[in-house]
């Protein structure tokens, strides 16, 4: 079947189905389990995406597919359970064609787990332990597809770098030029959530809250990595973010983030005598939002130093201005402008020359809510690399989404 | 003599007003409530800690009301439904059909109301609890208004809204009183949930008290 044809068949099936709240609450109610006098309480959940993509070649960001077309269908299920007042869990397993969109055959990971414990009655601190979602910016909060108003994340979650986590660099070339059929090989200054294993204690106090995590591989690192049984913790990441709410409208943050960025893997690459404990990366951001009625607005800026053998250390900064407005229950609006730079390199022959392309983008997008389950977005973007000889590229998405 | 004649009136007034009172009908009764859902699990997922974390317990209740031809009445007074621990209070609401309805913010937390009902379909937005004037809404079409949060899943709240200004909330073992009613026949009605609604045909004669169960 077409990729298109199968995506309108779904709209088409998505649309009673928004007008039938009654079948979604026979839904929750079917997945809702309790007992112990209410105690112990489960409630399985899920959204169903059904995502297509038309991009310009090489595709933008994080997503990986050979053409210019691209139908990514993704079920996400979330299972959360609460013991009492005090503790909590969830885990989440998603079924679709990689943790990134891509053209690979359909997977079925766990992706985040973990325990939350409030040790004191005074409910003010958290701990949690597992493989889940970084506590360095504010993006993560809305990172699932109900809740990002777009269909991709932001630059500084997705745009590649010249870092290469698997192989130091030889020569100049792999660090200045992402091959288009190498992508996947290189990283972004953070991997999308990161959803990589740890602990981390998080808490609340007056107008200030506070978080700080101890996880077994860095922002950047791939998915792979992400795994207790594909990386330990002999050179742990740490991460930790400070907020302040002077107001309920407004929130204003500051993040920082260490670790060792390269794979065990490219331990051969390194020059003699190295470790790849030895080269790190080291993140500082901040972040502030603002959210009143209807509008929301959320700005977050990193700065990323990685070491990088023979050539030393490079700098890049990311960050992105988002907002939204909802013009009534059912219709939103949403914009963002995206920019990450990258700093000079001295390279013998070249000369001083940035070490990637400086890049801007304007991400806009429309949603449509059926009902309280039923959502679909379009999405448009214009990307612009410094030097692209090609000039303005265009990339659409489009998502419907059945939240149940 | 403008005494005399108060002397004179006001006897004559307490006795009308008795009149009038012993004329108003009353129903008494029980609803066989069903057994209620288990409670909701709270999304906290990348909430930086919990706030408040009152156990949101929603035992059943029904809305028991009398459905007829009824002459108009003075405009329903205001309502309040809050939102306190990630919880609408009370989660269920019966209003006459007009009544406006404010929703104040009690929390140290943003929410954002929104209903996708036909009967009434609105967002409020996130707003503060210093935030004047509290906003409300008016629901002036019959129905049943399912409410929700945007921020928090678990939250959940029905406002009915009933074309008859006689209607009360069962207690949790489903006994209600109904009380002030005109003389005539109607139905009686109970609300269970959006998909059950009981109902009994019902005459009241001037000050008399019935017994009605509908199980």
């Amino acid at each position: 079947m077409k990729p298109w044809l199968a995506w309108l068949l779904a709209i088409c099936a998505a649309a009673p189905a928004a007008a039938s709240e009654a079948w979604f609450d026979r839904v929750e109610r079917a997945l809702t389990f309790s007992a112990c006098e209410d105690r112990l309480r489960a409630r399985l959940t899920g959204v169903l995406s059904l995502e297509g993509y038309a991009v310009d070649t090489p595709p933008p960001g994080l997503v990986f597919a050979d053409g210019e077309r691209l139908f990514n269908p993704r079920l996400m299920l979330l299972l959360q359970g609460q013991w009492g007042g005090r503790v909590t869990g969830f885990v989440q397993a998603r079924l679709d064609r990689g943790f990134d969109p891509g053209d690979g055959p359909l997977e079925l990971r766990l992706d985040e787990y973990a325990l939350l414990f409030i040790p004191w009655a005074d409910r003010k601190i958290n701990v949690q332990v597992g493989q889940f979602a970084t506590v360095v910016g504010t993006w993560v909060a809305r990172h699932d597809s109900w809740d990002n108003p777009f269909v991709n994340a932001p630059l500084p979650y997705e745009n590649l770098t010249g870092i290469n986590d698997s192989a130091a660099p030889a020569t100049p070339h792999p660090l200045l030029e992402i091959e288009p059929d190498e992508r996947y090989e290189y990283n972004p200054v953070i991997w999308g959530p990161s959803y990589a294993s740890g602990a981390a204690v998080s808490g609340r106090w007056g107008r200030w809250e506070a978080a700080a995590e101890v996880k077994n591989a860095g922002l950047s690192s791939r998915p792979e990595s992400w795994s207790v049984h594909r990386r330990n913790f002999s050179r742990p990441a740490f991460g930790a973010r400070v907020g302040f709410r002077p107001d309920l409208r407004w929130n204003v943050g500051v993040s920082a983030a260490e670790s060792a960025y390269f794979l065990t893997a490219a331990g051969p690459t390194l020059p003699a005598g190295r470790s790849w404990r030895d080269y790190r990366e080291t993140v500082f951001g901040a972040d502030a939002g603002f959210a009143w009625r209807h509008l929301q607005i959320w700005a977050e800026v990193f700065r990323a130093r990685f070491e990088v053998p023979v050539f030393g250390a490079v700098r890049t900064t990311a960050g992105y201005v988002e907002t939204k407005y909802r013009f009534s229950p059912q219709v939103y609006g949403a914009w963002r402008w995206n920019r990450q730079t990258f700093s000079a390199l001295a390279l013998p022959g070249l000369g001083r020359r940035p070490w990637g392309a400086d890049r801007n983008r304007i991400d806009t997008a429309v949603g449509y809510r059926f009902g309280p389950h039923v959502e679909l977005k379009f999405q448009v973007s214009a990307e612009r690399a410094a030097g692209e000889p090609a000039g303005t590229a265009w990339h659409a998405a489009s998502q419907l989404n059945v939240r149940f | 003599m403008l005494r005399l004649f108060r002397l004179l009136l006001l006897p004559l007034l307490v006795a009308l007003g008795g009149r009038a009172a012993a004329a108003e009908a009353e129903i008494r009764g029980r609803i066989a409530l069903p057994k209620p859902p288990p409670a909701p699990v709270k999304q906290q997922r990348y909430e930086v800690v919990t706030s408040g974390g009152k156990v949101a317990l929603s035992p059943a209740l029904a809305v028991v009301y009398l459905e007829g031809e009824f002459p108009p009445g003075p405009p329903p007074a205001p309502a309040r439904m809050i939102q306190k621990d990630q919880t609408f209070l009370p989660a269920l609401l019966p209003v006459q059909a007009g009544t406006r309805v404010e929703f104040p913010n009690l929390d140290e937390i943003y929410h954002n109301i929104f209903s996708f009902s036909p009967a009434k379909r609105f967002d409020l937005g996130r707003y503060r609890p210093e935030d004047r004037p509290i906003p409300s809404q008016v629901f002036d079409r019959p129905g049943v208004v399912t409410l929700r949060c945007d921020i928090h899943v678990h939250m959940r709240a029905i406002v009915l809204v009933l074309a008859t200004p006689y209607f009360t909330v069962t207690d949790e073992a489903g006994n209600f009183r109904l009380n002030g009613l005109p003389p005539g026949n109607y139905t009686l009605k109970a609300w269970i949930d959006s998909t059950e609604t009981r109902a009994k045909p019902v005459a009241l004669a001037a000050g008399s008290r019935l017994e009605v169960d509908l199980p």
